[in-house]
C-alpha cells in the first residue's frame, strides 16, 4: 500500500478524487444551505409564525418538503425574451420592496410620485403592499420582500415546458400556450390559468437608409409580397434600387408564429425570408448592420439605424408615433398580441393560482403596474375592462 | 457440442470460488451492498424517484469503508464501475436521440422499389418549412456542414500542416518554445469569441465588399472555424513529424541530401498516416463546431445557388440545432435530433478513421526504436 501510495500515478488518482469528493460536499453544502437560508431570513424577519397559515399553502403547490421552517418559497417565472422586460422589471421592483417614502419607484415624496399612485395610496413597501392583499405579512424592510421573484429569459416555448413540468411558477409566453406545447383548447383549460399582463405591437422595421430612401409606409399587402418572395427590390415600394434582406424569426417561436398569422393571414402560411433570428437583439443587431433590410420585432428594442414604418391595413395608416390618430400602440392593430403569464392548475391549487402568483401577477393588473411595467418598457398597456377581466382569474384578495 | 462453453463456465465458477475464498467476509459484504446500492440508485434515478439519494448514500458509505479497510479491491471495483459507467452513459445518449429523432423517420418515408424507407425523404427533397408544410430536410443542414468543412480544410490543412513542419523541422529551439505554448492557447479560446468577432466585424464588412444581401456567408464561417481548428491540426501533426525516428532522417542526411529534400522525401511520408490525422481531427473539430457557425450564418435553411456558391451561408447540422431547439416542438424537435443522428454518425466514423491511420502509423513505425 505504502509502495503503491508513492508511485505518482496513484497520488495523483487520490487527489482527482479527494477534490471531487470535496467539490460534491461543496454542492451539497451550497444547496442545503440555500434552502435553509430561504427559512432563516424569512423566520428573521418575524413572519414566521404570523403568516404559517397561507405561507403554507402557498408552497404545497410543488410538494416541496425543504420548507419546515415556515417562509413562503420564491416566485419563480420562466420564459419568453419578449415578456422578459415586463416580468424582470416587476421583478426587480418587487425584491427592491422600495418603501412608500421612494417617490421614483413606489409612493411618493415632497416631489415626485409613481404613476397611478392615486389608486394605491398606502403606507407600506411595495411587496408589502401587494403580498399583503394575499395574506403575507409585510417585512417592513427595504430589500426584503415577503418572498422573493426571480426571472429566468429563454423562449417562450421553454416558458411553458417549465410551467408545464412545474420547473416554475409562471411561465412567460409571447405565443398562445396551446401553439407552443402543441395542446388543445380544453386541455390548456384544465391545466392552465392564461393572464395576460399586456400587449406587444410587432412594428416592422426597415434600416435606416431604407427609410431616408422613402420608404416611411408600407401597406400590409407589400409587407405580406416581401415576406412570402414576391417583391425582392426595394424600387418596387419606391425606395432605393436595393435588394431586399429579409430578416424573419426563429422557427416556431411565438413571434414568427403571430406574424404570419396576423401577416400573411395563417399560421401555416409559407416563407422566404434571408435570415432567421431566434431574439429581439439578435435581429436589431443585424438590422443595423446591414443595408436594405427589413425586419419585425417587439417595440421595446428599437434604437439607432432602424426606423418603425407607418403600416396601412385596409385604408387605416397605423403611425409608430403615439399621438397619431391611429397608432401602432392601438389595441385594434393588427400584429398585436396578448403577451402571457400561464400559471398552472394542480391539485393543491385548483384555481390554478396560488397566493404567491396572485400577489405578483395584481401588481401588474394595477395602473402602476401597467404604466411602469408594461408602457415604461415600450409595450402597450391594457384597457380597463381587460384589467378587470384578468383581476377575475385571480383568488380574491382579503 | 458444448463441451467447450461449458469447460469455459467451469472455468470462471473455479475463479470465483477462489476470489470468494481469498477474499474476507466484511469485504465481500461491503462488496455487495456497493454493488447493490449503486445498480438500485440508477433504477431509482431512472425512475426519476425522489429516493436516489438514499442508496447512492448507502453506495458512498460502503466505499469509504472499503477505502479504509480493504483498498485495493475497492481500488478495482470502483474503477470498473467508473468505466462501466461511461460506457452506459454513451449508450444512453445514442439510444436517446435515435429515440427521439424516430418520429421524423417515420413521417418522412419515401418508397423505393416498393418498399418504404423511413427518412429517406429527409435526404431528397430541400426544402425546410416546418410551419407551412410539414416538410423536414437535413439536405440543406448537411450541405452547410460540408461547405464549412471543406473551406476549413483547405484553411486549416495546408497552413496546419505547414507551422507543424516549421515547428518541428526548422525552426530553432528558443521559437519553438516560444510558439508551441502560443499554438495551445489559441486552442483554448472559446468559440464564441471567435464567432462574435465574425458576426460584429467580419461578417458585415464581407456583406459590404461583396455586395451581398445581409450577412453570413460560408466563407467566412469556415475561415473562422479553420481558424479554429488549426490548433489542433498543428499539434497532432507536430507530435507524428516528431514521432520519425531520428535515425531515418540521419540515414537520408548521410546519403547526402539537404534538410528541405529530408523533410519532403523522408519525413514527411514517414509520418504521412499521422499528419492526415491531423487533418482528419481538425475536420472533425470543423464539424461538430456550433457557437461560431450559429451566430455568423442566417439560420435559415436553405440551399444556395449555385451549389458551390460560398457567398451565402445559410445553416449547418449544428447550428440549426443551436438556433431552434428553444422553439422548437413535436417533428421540428424530432428533426433537430435527426440532424443529431447524422452528426454522431458522421463524427464516429471520423474518429474510427483517424484511429485506423494512427494504428497504421504505430505499425509501420514502432518496430524501429
Amino acid at each position: 500500500m505504502s509502495e503503491q501510495s508513492k508511485r505518482s500515478g496513484v497520488s495523483r488518482r487520490k487527489f482527482i478524487i479527494t477534490t471531487g469528493a470535496a467539490g460534491a460536499a461543496g454542492i451539497a453544502g451550497c444547496s442545503s444551505s440555500s434552502e435553509s437560508g430561504n427559512g432563516n431570513g424569512n423566520g428573521d424577519s418575524g413572519n414566521g409564525d404570523g403568516t404559517s397559515d397561507t405561507s403554507n399553502t402557498a408552497s404545497t403547490d410543488d410538494g416541496s418538503d425543504g420548507n419546515g421552517g415556515g417562509g413562503p418559497e420564491a416566485l419563480t417565472a420562466e420564459g419568453s425574451s419578449t415578456v422578459y422586460p415586463i416580468s424582470n422589471t416587476g421583478a426587480s421592483y418587487w425584491n427592491g420592496n422600495p418603501p412608500a417614502s421612494d417617490g421614483e419607484y413606489w409612493g411618493s415624496n415632497d416631489e415626485t410620485s409613481v404613476p397611478g399612485w392615486d389608486q394605491i395610496g398606502t403606507d407600506m413597501n411595495l411587496a408589502d403592499y401587494f403580498a399583503s392583499q394575499y395574506g403575507f405579512e409585510p417585512t417592513g424592510e427595504r430589500s426584503n420582500a415577503p418572498f422573493t421573484a426571480t426571472v429566468g429569459l429563454s423562449h417562450s416555448g421553454t416558458g411553458c415546458k417549465a410551467v408545464r413540468d412545474g420547473l416554475v411558477d409562471i411561465g412567460n409566453s409571447s405565443g398562445p400556450i396551446t401553439a407552443e406545447l402543441g395542446i388543445s383548447e380544453s386541455e390548456r383549460d384544465e391545466n392552465y390559468v392564461d393572464h395576460v399582463v399586456g400587449r406587444d405591437g410587432q412594428p416592422v422595421f426597415v434600416s435606416q437608409d431604407v427609410y431616408d430612401g422613402g420608404v416611411t409606409q408600407l401597406t400590409g399587402e407589400q409587407i405580406r409580397g416581401i415576406y412570402q418572395g414576391e417583391i425582392n427590390n426595394w424600387s418596387e415600394v419606391g425606395g432605393p434600387d436595393q435588394e431586399i434582406y429579409v430578416i424573419g424569426r426563429a422557427e416556431g417561436s411565438g413571434t414568427d408564429t403571430s406574424f404570419r398569422l396576423n401577416m400573411l393571414g395563417d399560421a401555416e402560411a409559407s416563407m422566404e425570408v434571408d435570415t432567421r433570428k431566434g431574439q429581439n437583439q439578435q435581429v436589431k443587431t443585424v438590422m443595423q448592420q446591414n443595408d436594405g433590410a427589413i425586419g419585425y420585432m417587439a417595440l421595446a428594442f428599437q434604437g439607432e439605424g432602424i426606423q418603425p414604418v407607418a403600416i396601412d391595413f385596409d385604408g387605416t395608416v397605423y403611425e409608430p408615433d403615439k399621438d397619431a390618430e391611429n397608432t401602432i400602440f392601438d389595441s385594434s392593430y393588427p400584429l398585436n398580441r396578448d403577451l402571457h403569464m400561464y400559471t398552472r392548475i394542480t391539485d393543491d391549487t385548483p384555481d390554478g393560482t396560488d397566493m404567491r402568483e396572485a400577489a405578483f401577477l395584481n401588481m401588474f393588473l394595477t395602473d402602476f403596474g401597467q404604466q411602469v411595467f408594461v408602457e415604461g418598457v415600450e409595450y402597450i398597456p391594457l384597457p380597463t375592462k381587460d384589467i378587470e377581466a384578468e383581476r377575475e382569474k385571480l383568488p380574491s384578495s382579503s | 457440442m458444448n463441451l467447450l462453453p461449458r469447460r469455459r463456465a467451469v472455468h470462471w465458477i473455479v475463479l470465483a470460488r477462489e476470489f470468494l475464498d481469498e477474499t474476507s467476509a466484511s469485504a465481500l459484504l461491503a462488496l455487495t451492498v456497493g454493488t447493490v446500492s449503486l445498480l438500485s440508485s440508477l433504477g431509482l434515478f431512472l425512475n426519476a424517484s425522489p429516493l436516489t439519494s438514499v442508496p447512492l448514500l448507502v453506495f458512498l458509505a460502503s466505499i469509504t469503508y472499503g477505502w479504509v479497510r480493504h483498498r485495493e479491491l475497492t481500488a478495482r471495483a470502483v474503477t470498473m464501475a467508473m468505466t462501466a459507467s461511461t460506457i452506459l452513459i454513451l449508450a444512453l445518449i445514442v439510444v436517446f436521440i435515435f429515440v427521439e429523432a424516430w418520429p421524423v423517420f417515420d413521417v418522412a418515408r419515401a418508397e423505393v422499389f416498393g418498399i418504404s424507407v423511413p427518412g429517406l425523404r429527409l435526404f431528397t427533397q430541400a426544402e425546410w418549412a416546418p410551419r407551412s408544410a410539414e416538410r423536414y430536410s437535413l439536405l440543406p443542414l448537411i450541405h452547410g456542414t460540408v461547405m464549412v468543412t471543406v473551406v476549413a480544410t483547405l484553411v486549416a490543412g495546408p497552413l496546419g500542416v505547414a507551422s507543424a513542419l516549421f515547428v518541428s523541422e526548422i525552426a530553432p529551439p528558443t521559437v519553438r518554445e516560444v510558439v508551441k505554448p502560443g499554438i495551445e492557447i489559441l486552442a483554448g479560446i472559446p468559440s464564441i469569441v471567435y464567432g462574435f468577432i465574425g458576426f460584429t466585424i467580419i461578417s458585415p464588412w464581407a456583406s459590404e465588399q461583396f455586395d451581398l444581401v445581409g450577412q453570413g456567408t460560408y466563407l467566412f464561417v469556415g475561415a473562422v472555424v479553420g481558424l479554429m481548428a488549426l490548433p489542433t491540426v498543428v499539434s497532432v501533426a507536430e507530435d507524428a513529424l516528431n514521432s520519425v525516428p531520428e535515425s531515418m532522417k540521419d540515414g537520408s542526411l548521410a546519403l547526402g541530401t539537404t534538410d528541405w529534400q529530408t523533410m519532403t522525401t523522408i519525413t514527411l511520408p514517414a509520418a504521412f498516416s499521422g499528419v492526415s490525422a491531423a487533418v482528419l481531427l481538425g475536420v472533425g473539430r470543423a464539424i461538430g463546431e456550433t457557437m461560431a457557425a450559429t451566430v455568423m450564418l442566417r439560420n435559415s435553411p436553405q440551399l444556395p445557388e449555385p451549389l458551390y456558391n460560398v457567398f451565402y451561408g445559410y445553416d449547418t447540422l449544428t447550428s440549426a440545432i443551436a438556433a431552434q431547439y428553444g422553439e422548437a416542438t413535436g417533428n421540428q424537435l424530432s428533426a433537430l435530433f435527426a440532424a443529431g443522428v447524422v452528426l454522431f454518425i458522421t463524427v464516429m466514423f471520423l474518429s474510427i478513421g483517424s484511429q485506423l491511420i494512427e494504428r497504421r502509423m504505430k505499425r509501420q513505425l514502432g518496430g524501429q526504436e
